[in-house]
């Protein structure tokens, strides 16, 4: 590759959206990988159950809720 | 990952366009992901599906192991959904 191509904007923006996508995928499938094992307690059959999918759910939303407070906690260590 | 291939036959220095170098990389970072994603669903559907391993799979465990599948994929969706609400709330 042309080292000049490089610095291209349009390569620029593109890996900045490529790394932004790996970030997010990468949470998405831990997420599921946690989620999965705090949830789906007995053999997987054909659907999920209404509770089976609420947990996975609410699980998800939790732990973005404790990453938060975590956040903010270790800010305000930081702060002290 | 490979190595990128490059297009050219000619004897100067290997040269491609930013366009066919984005679609490459685009082309090995679906693979990753599918590798990845692939690796993460037998090792979760191993644990929930074979349960006591045997000389060869059971009947169940055959039938457990593509609703398993199904199942991961679902989760999935699932739980990018419950992120994507959690984000635009934060």
């Amino acid at each position: 590759m042309d080292p000049s191509a490089l610095n291209s904007p349009d390569l620029q923006r593109f890996l900045n959206q490529e790394k932004e996508k790996a970030m997010v995928n990468e949470m998405v499938a831990k997420l599921t990988s946690v989620c999965w094992d705090k949830c789906i307690t007995s053999t997987p059959g054909n659907k999920f159950s209404s509770s089976e999918s609420a947990c996975l759910s609410n699980c998800a939303q939790r732990f973005m809720d404790m990453t938060m407070i975590i956040m903010k906690r270790v800010q305000s260590m930081q702060e002290t | 990952m490979d190595s990128f291939s490059t297009g050219s036959s000619g004897t100067g220095p290997p040269q491609f366009s930013t366009d066919e170098f984005m679609d490459q990389m685009k082309v090995q970072l679906a693979q990753a992901y599918a590798q990845e994603f692939l690796e993460t669903v037998r090792e979760k559907c191993f644990e929930k599906c074979i349960t006591k391993p045997g000389s060869s799979l059971s009947g169940s465990e055959s039938s457990c192991v593509p609703r398993c599948v199904d199942r991961y994929i679902e989760a999935t969706g699932i739980v990018g959904r419950a992120l994507l609400t959690s984000r635009s709330n934060s």
